[in-house]
Order: structure tokens, then C-alpha cells, then sequence
């Protein structure tokens, strides 16, 4: 019966992927571009070099702990929309400790700033949650409002008390040590070490979420609050760890934009990364699995699409079609494959009653 | 008694998307009779009436009413022809006075305003003509359910009804009024020449009201009788298609008198959700060995004493005691650790989570246990579903593999999961609620058996229940319990249900306290 359904969703989702691409063809010819010329540049920016997979690998390793973190919130019944203002807070964390530790030996600098971002991102998310615990307040406000709390905190610090004194950089912090950098793995791509750790926190997740006593205890508490507490567990205290833990993954990918790529903070550390994770997640619904295997593919959208404008000329806004089909298709997926199904029953009810007249 | 035909249903089928509530049902309803419908939830009842009423369009069929096809389906359209139906939950404004209610929808007017009088006159009328007591002029928030279903009567009255559908109009009531209830539909078929279709699964108000009865059974009509012709045990099995006994129990005598108190509660006040006061000074014992029934009309404190026990709710005043420890301040998880089990109320909101399958509702409460977890940490799934299949057979959790979603349950078979978990914790004190609220006979039986087996084992058993029937079945001893305190103490053989009802309604015992 599960697999049944996750079978159909799969076939769900194969549809409206087919469907969205077959609609972004239709686009682009009607655009004066040839489909099969863009799409099979996007697939050769995606992944027909070393670089450009390594670049599609580091944007899926971003969408996906960013997704997962959606996903152990949501897991728990808490719909966490303030990731981005978590994430900042984590790169900005992680910035002034790096900054301080200069000089440090790296094996002990590193992790010091990896729980300072988990610790500023996760307390972010602390304040929405006991909110919603404690008062009921709906965390969904609480959050969006947080994100921008805390984004123009960061731009206040590093324009502001934290600026660099360095001279001909952009605002930002102070930089931290060079040994602290995460080391590309291929040259001149985004791909750092900070993939292997990313790697480790997604197995981290999904083992919580789907084989351990915790992650029964959240899914229960996410599905009903009520039962969960009849039941005996501590519904309200799940809750808030979950969120906590969603806000700690959000700083941990802040953490390694910085550690990886900009070696200090700057305002431009995250466009929206937490909000494309979310979609990845919300399209997955929330299943860890799902969420690794869907920014795989969205990355290789993202830096394929990016190729695509820049060889083809097809403006990149192609794939925001694209995604945005995919979204649409499957956020009505429910309905249509309910719709199916009675429509299916109907037709096998009517079938029955023809049968029953005729003996 | 007349026998001219009034309402005629010939080949009416009802499909709804993946159910076939009604199939092939073929019936002639008497001018100026009673006729009760009965059958398990879910056997098309419901459907049949609301498709006489206008609700429902069926897919294929034709309904007559007095001579004449309905070509168009629609509540309007029955009322014009005279269908009335009182449903289960009222229709009624809480705010508006009794005879605002009646005349709502064709309001008297004086000019271009509302004509409060001609109201009032016109509810006193509907009143005498019918003998239906009610005052005019009470606001229908104020009056009792009985009296607000008194008035949804006498609205499809106004409406110049003359067939009456009234589903399930028992199961709010108390027996006294149940009583007043069954001497006005006598009054008004005998003297009004009404029709009156009686939606119903108690079997003994069958054999009480009704002149014929019709069984329905999963869609379909499969007997029409005289009442006369037969009695409660050969309806019930026509219901579920087998003999039920709904008979003797087996039940071992216990001492109970010399047993440890499993339970003991003194001077206990609970405060509803809206903080007033809805348990206020009541004192029990349970022992082991024993099933205590709470008899009560619903709203009396029952569902706050039962949370408070439970963990579920703070209580403000008094101590509860179980095993010989005070729950003060303990939470849900805390009152289990001391040995209690709980089948809630309401199973939907509180005892399963609908999203979640079989096993997952099976497992809740034992997933930390060494046999289900290593380190209390990794699940091991093949135990788990190992264990589940077990219990889903041995409790008879039918119609549904292990991997079904608890929603798509029908109530019987979701009660079953929450007995099944909860009795399978082997608690020694089980605090029950509503066992078999909305639940077919077939599980009702086997509910029934489990607790009893319980009892048997040497259990506390606290059992709370609008169900009279139930409670005279199940309980050692009874307490009655009104407005938050206990009214009486009986044992079911001493007391009969008209007069315990007595007690239920605010009548205190005079020798005891």
C-alpha cells in the first residue's frame, strides 16, 4: 500500500517533470530558440564537464541541507520559513569567530566556528519555536518576520561595527585566516570539503528522521500534537528541538558559504538559497530521500540553465519556468490523482451495478 | 391503520466516489406509520433518507413521493412536498428565541418589518396543535437538548410537513426524555395522520416505536418486517448477518471490597477549557478487579475527570491518587509509567493519528522498549512490523493490512487499534471512554469481551459512557455523576434505567453522599 503510493507519486512526479519540460521546449521555440540546442547545452553546463558537475554537486549539497532542514521541522509539525535569516546569522557567526581565531591551529578553529553557526541558526530558530510551543503563535509569521530581522542585523554589522578596515573589498567583515578554507576539490569550481561534511549531516538527518525513535516520536507529534501527548510523548519538546536542529542546518550552510567560498562575511552570502531548498523539500514532500535526489536535479538546472544563457543566449528564466511548472503540477497532483481514483471506483461501481441487473 | 403507500423508493442506487451506499434499494413506506431503519454506521441509512430529502441525488432509481416522481433533488423541493428532517446535530440558531427559530426562512412580516407577535402566535399554535411543550420565548441557547430537538420538530412542522425523518433523535437524550420523545411521535402519527421515518441503531426503541422496520445491511435493503414479527436478537443478526449474542458475558466473581484501591480521587475540581469550573468536589475508589461505570449526560465532567486521570489536564483542587502515588503535576507519559492505559473519547482527535498506518498506531508508546529499539534509538522495523501483524490478528483489526492508513479505517476497526494498543501495554488500571461510541455490533461484541476479559485478569477498569446499555452490561458497580459531582452509587442490578436517569439529571441519593 506505501510503496503503492510513493510509486504513484513517482510516476506523479515524472509526469510534471516531462510536462515542464515539454512546455519550457514549447517556450523557446516560440522564442526563436531551438529547444533541442538549449536543453542539450544546459545538460553539457550541468554536467558536461568536470567543473560544471563538480559546481552542479556544490549547488545540490546546498538545496539539499536546506531542504532537509524544511524537512525535520516540518517533520515535527513546525513549518520553518525563516531558514534564510537562520542562515545569515550562522555566516555571520561563523565570520567574527574565524576572524578571532586567526593564527589557530585550524583543527580546533574549524569546529569552534562550525557550532558557532550551528549555534547562532539554531537559537534563531529557538525564538519561532518556543513562540509556537509555548503561546501558539503561528510560525510562519514569526519567521518570515525573522528573516528580515536578521539579514539587515548582518548588513548592519558589516557595514557598520564589523566592517573590514581592508581597502577595495566589498562591505563585509574581516577575513578569516586562509588555512581555515575548506580546499577545492576541482579547481576554479564552488565544490570545497565542505561537500563530505554536508554528506555526513544529510545521512545524519535522514537516519533521524526515518530510522530512529525520535524521528517516530516527531513524525507522530507532526501528524497529531494531541495523540502524541496522549501517547506520552513530550510533543512540545520535540517540537522545539526540531526547529532548533532546522535552524542549526541553516547556519551550518552559511558556515560553508563562507568557509568555502567568500572567507568572510559579505551581505551577498545566500540569494534565497533556504527558500530554493524549501521548494525541494515542499515538492518532495519532506521525504529525506527525496530531498537528495530532487537537488541533484534542481542543481543541475540552476548551473545548466546559467550555461544555457550564457552560450545560447535563452534567458535563464527559462528554468524558473521550468521549476515553477514542476511546483505547480505537483502541488495539484493530489487533487488530480484523487480525482482519478474516483473516478476510477465509478466506473467499476457502475460496471458492478450493470452486472447485477443483468443476473 | 392506513396502508396506502406514501413514499415509494423502487431500485435506488447511491454512488459516491469509491462507495456504493445504497444499492438497489427497493421500499414502500406507509402513509401514517412508524417506520424505524436501522443497520451498522456505514450500511446506507443516512444516504437513503437524505436522498428523500433532497440531499442526495441518486445515481440511478426513482423515489415517489405520494404518487408523484421526484425529477429534481433538493431539499426545497422535499420540503414543498412535505419530507421534514430532523438531523442528528441541530440546525438551530443559539442566539434566536424559540419561535425566531420555528419561523426562520418565512418569517411573518408587518410592513416590511418582522412581526415578533404574529411569532409568537404562531409557535403557541404549532405548540397546542401538537402538544410539543415548549415556551415561545426562551432563547434556544438556554433550553435543554431534548427542548432544542422539540423545536427542530416543530420548525419542519411549521414547514407543513407530514413524513418526518428524524436521524438518530435518541442518541442525545436521556431515557426520560427519550420516553417524552416516543409519546409525542405516538400522539402526532395517531392523531395528525403523520408518517414518521425513525433513523436508528438501538434495537429495544425499534421494538418500542416502530410499526415496521427495515434492515439495511452494507448498501442494500435485506429484510422489511412487522415489529411485530420480530424481536432484538433476530434484528441483530439481520444487521450483521450473523447470530450476535449480545447476551451473557462470561464474568468470574470477584471480592472486590478487600482489593488494593487502584484509583482513588478526593475532593477533585477540574477547570474546562474555557477555565469554569466542569469537575467540582468528587471523590471515587476503584479497585482491582472491578469495571466502575460513569453514567452521565455528556458535558457533566465526564471528559475533563477522565483527562485529569489521565495526565491530560491540570487539575485545580483535590489528589488523585493511582497505585499509591499522587499524579500532581504529572504529564500523560508520566501517569502511564505508573501503570495506566486510556482509550479516549474521541478517537479520531485523540486516539490515532489518521496519517499514519496500522503499525505505526500499533507501535506508539512501545517504540523505546529493547524488543522495538536498539539503544532505544534504532528501530528495528522487522520486530515492529512483526509485532503489529501479531496484534492486528489478535485483536481482529479486519479489512486492513498493516500498511493501511488509520483514516481510511471505518470507526469499528479504528476503535479496534486503539483497544488493541492500549490493552496490550497489560496496565493493571484502564481508564475507557466511549468504547463503542459509532461503532458497529460486530466490534461492539468483541470490545465488550476484551474489557470484560480484563476485568476478569484483575484490572481497575474506569468506564465512561453515554451508553446506558453498555454500562448495565459492563459495570460492577455505577456512579452516576452530574454537573462535576457524583449523584449515586449503584450496581446495575439494583436500579433500573429509567430511574438511574433520575440521578443522572441532578436528583441526589438520599443515604449516601
Amino acid at each position: 500500500m506505501k510503496n503503492k503510493n510513493n510509486l504513484s507519486y513517482l510516476l506523479s512526479l515524472f509526469i510534471a517533470v516531462s510536462a515542464a519540460f515539454i512546455l519550457g521546449g514549447v517556450i523557446m521555440a516560440v522564442s526563436g530558440h531551438d529547444p533541442i540546442e538549449g536543453y542539450t547545452l544546459m545538460f553539457q553546463g550541468a554536467l558536461g564537464t568536470q567543473r560544471a558537475s563538480a559546481n552542479t554537486l556544490a549547488k545540490a549539497a546546498t538545496l539539499c541541507l536546506t531542504g532537509l532542514a524544511t524537512a525535520i521541522a516540518a517533520h515535527a509539525g513546525i513549518f520553518n520559513v525563516g531558514g534564510e535569516g537562520q542562515l545569515y546569522l550562522g555566516a555571520m557567526a561563523s565570520a567574527i569567530v574565524g576572524a578571532r581565531l586567526t593564527g589557530v591551529s585550524p583543527w580546533i578553529a574549524v569546529p569552534l566556528c562550525l557550532l558557532a553557526a550551528m549555534l547562532a541558526g539554531g537559537l534563531y530558530a529557538w525564538i519561532p519555536g518556543m513562540l509556537k510551543v509555548k503561546m501558539k503563535v503561528n510560525e510562519v509569521i514569526t519567521t518570515i518576520m525573522l528573516n528580515s530581522a536578521a539579514i539587515y542585523f548582518c548588513s548592519f554589522l558589516a557595514n557598520g561595527p564589523l566592517k573590514t578596515a581592508e581597502k577595495g573589498v566589498s562591505a563585509g567583515t574581516d577575513s578569516i585566516d586562509p588555512a581555515f578554507m575548506f580546499d577545492r576539490i576541482v579547481r576554479r569550481s564552488s565544490l570545497t570539503e565542505s561537500i563530505f561534511l554536508a554528506a555526513v549531516f544529510a545521512l545524519f538527518v535522514w537516519y533521524l528522521m526515518k530510522k530512529s525513535s525520535t524521528g517516530f516520536q516527531m513524525k507522530l507529534t507532526g501528524q497529531n500534537e494531541r495523540f502524541a501527548k496522549y501517547s506520552g510523548i513530550k510533543a512540545g519538546r520535540l517540537a522545539l528541538w526540531s526547529m532548533v536542529a532546522s535552524g542549526a542546518i541553516c547556519g551550518l550552510v552559511g558556515m560553508f558559504e563562507i568557509f568555502g567560498l567568500h572567507g568572510r562575511f559579505i551581505e551577498s552570502v545566500s540569494s534565497e538559497f533556504y527558500f530554493d531548498g524549501m521548494l525541494v523539500a515542499m515538492i518532495m514532500r519532506y521525504n529525506p530521500v527525496g530531498i537528495i535526489l530532487m537537488s541533484l536535479f534542481f542543481g543541475a538546472m540552476e548551473i545548466g540553465g546559467a550555461a544555457m544563457e550564457l552560450n545560447a543566449n535563452i534567458p535563464s528564466s527559462l528554468i524558473v519556468i521550468i521549476q515553477s511548472i514542476i511546483i505547480f503540477f505537483m502541488a495539484a497532483e493530489q487533487g488530480i490523482t484523487a480525482a482519478i481514483k474516483a473516478r476510477r471506483a465509478n466506473r467499476k461501481a457502475a460496471r458492478e451495478l450493470q452486472k447485477g441487473d443483468a443476473a | 391503520m392506513a396502508s396506502e403507500t406514501i413514499v415509494s423508493f423502487q431500485h435506488v442506487s447511491m454512488q459516491f466516489p469509491g462507495v456504493l451506499a445504497n444499492h438497489d434499494v427497493s421500499l414502500d413506506i406507509r402513509k401514517g406509520e412508524v417506520f424505524a431503519l436501522v443497520g451498522e454506521n456505514g450500511a446506507g441509512k443516512s444516504t437513503l433518507m437524505n436522498i428523500l430529502y433532497g440531499m442526495n441525488t441518486p445515481t440511478s432509481g426513482k423515489v415517489f413521493i405520494k404518487d408523484q416522481e421526484m425529477k429534481s433533488f433538493s431539499p426545497s423541493e422535499a420540503i414543498s412536498r412535505g419530507v421534514g428532517m430532523v438531523h442528528q446535530h441541530f440546525m438551530l440558531v443559539p442566539s434566536f428565541t424559540v419561535a425566531q427559530n420555528i419561523v426562520l426562512g418565512r418569517e411573518p412580516k408587518k410592513s416590511a418589518l418582522y412581526d415578533f407577535r404574529k411569532a409568537k402566535a404562531i409557535t403557541e399554535n404549532l405548540v397546542e396543535e401538537y402538544g410539543l411543550q415548549v415556551n415561545a420565548m426562551d432563547k434556544v441557547a438556554d433550553i435543554s437538548v431534548g427542548l432544542q430537538q422539540r423545536v427542530e420538530i416543530l420548525k419542519t412542522l411549521h414547514r407543513g410537513a407530514d413524513i418526518l425523518i428524524l436521524d438518530e433523535p435518541t442518541a442525545v437524550l436521556t431515557p426520560q426524555e427519550t420516553e417524552e420523545l416516543f409519546s409525542v411521535i405516538r400522539r402526532i402519527v395517531q392523531e395528525k395522520q403523520m408518517t414518521i421515518i425513525i433513523i436508528t441503531h438501538k434495537l429495544y426503541e425499534v421494538m418500542a416505536i416502530s410499526d415496521r422496520v427495515g434492515v439495511m445491511r452494507g448498501g442494500k435493503l435485506v429484510a422489511v418486517e412487522n415489529t411485530a414479527d420480530v424481536n432484538e436478537r433476530i434484528l441483530a443478526s439481520m444487521m450483521v448477518g450473523r447470530d450476535v449474542l449480545l447476551g451473557q458475558l462470561d464474568r468470574n466473581d470477584p471480592d472486590v471490597t478487600d482489593n488494593e484501591p487502584a484509583i482513588v480521587i478526593d475532593d477533585l475540581h477540574v477547570a474546562d477549557t474555557r477555565g469554569l469550573p466542569a469537575v467540582r468536589g468528587l471523590n471515587l475508589t476503584l479497585h482491582r478487579g472491578e469495571i466502575l461505570g460513569i453514567a452521565g449526560i455528556e458535558g457533566n465532567g465526564q471528559s475533563e475527570l477522565i483527562e485529569a486521570i489521565t495526565g491530560m489536564r491540570g487539575y485545580t483542587k483535590g489528589s488523585v491518587t493511582i497505585n499509591g502515588k499522587s499524579i500532581a503535576g504529572m504529564n500523560a507519559g508520566q501517569v502511564r509509567a505508573l501503570g495506566v492505559a486510556h482509550v479516549p473519547e474521541d478517537r479520531l482527535a485523540t486516539g490515532v493519528s489518521p496519517a499514519a498506518d496500522v503499525t505505526d498506531n500499533l507501535i506508539v508508546g512501545k517504540e523505546k522498549l529493547p524488543r522495538f529499539s536498539l539503544f532505544k534509538t534504532h528501530l528495528k522495523k522487522r520486530a515492529i512490523r512483526q509485532y503489529a501483524r501479531e496484534i492486528s490478528e489478535k485483536f481482529d483489526i479486519r479489512g486492513a493490512g498493516i500498511d493501511t492508513t488509520v483514516g481510511s479505517l471505518s470507526g469499528g476497526n479504528m476503535q479496534k487499534v486503539v483497544v488493541a494498543r492500549e490493552f496490550s501495554f497489560e496496565t493493571p488500571v484502564l481508564v475507557i471512554s466511549q468504547p463503542t461510541r459509532g461503532v458497529d455490533i460486530g466490534a461492539m461484541e468483541a470490545i465488550h469481551q476484551l474489557i470484560m476479559d480484563k476485568r476478569n485478569a484483575g484490572c481497575a477498569i474506569l468506564l465512561v459512557s453515554a451508553d446506558l446499555d453498555e454500562l448495565y452490561r459492563l459495570s460492577d458497580r455505577l456512579l452516576t455523576i452530574y454537573e462535576g459531582r457524583i449523584t449515586g452509587e449503584f450496581t446495575p442490578e439494583t436500579i433500573a434505567k429509567t430511574e438511574i436517569s433520575y440521578y443522572m439529571t441532578g436528583g441526589q441519593k438520599e443515604a449516601e453522599a
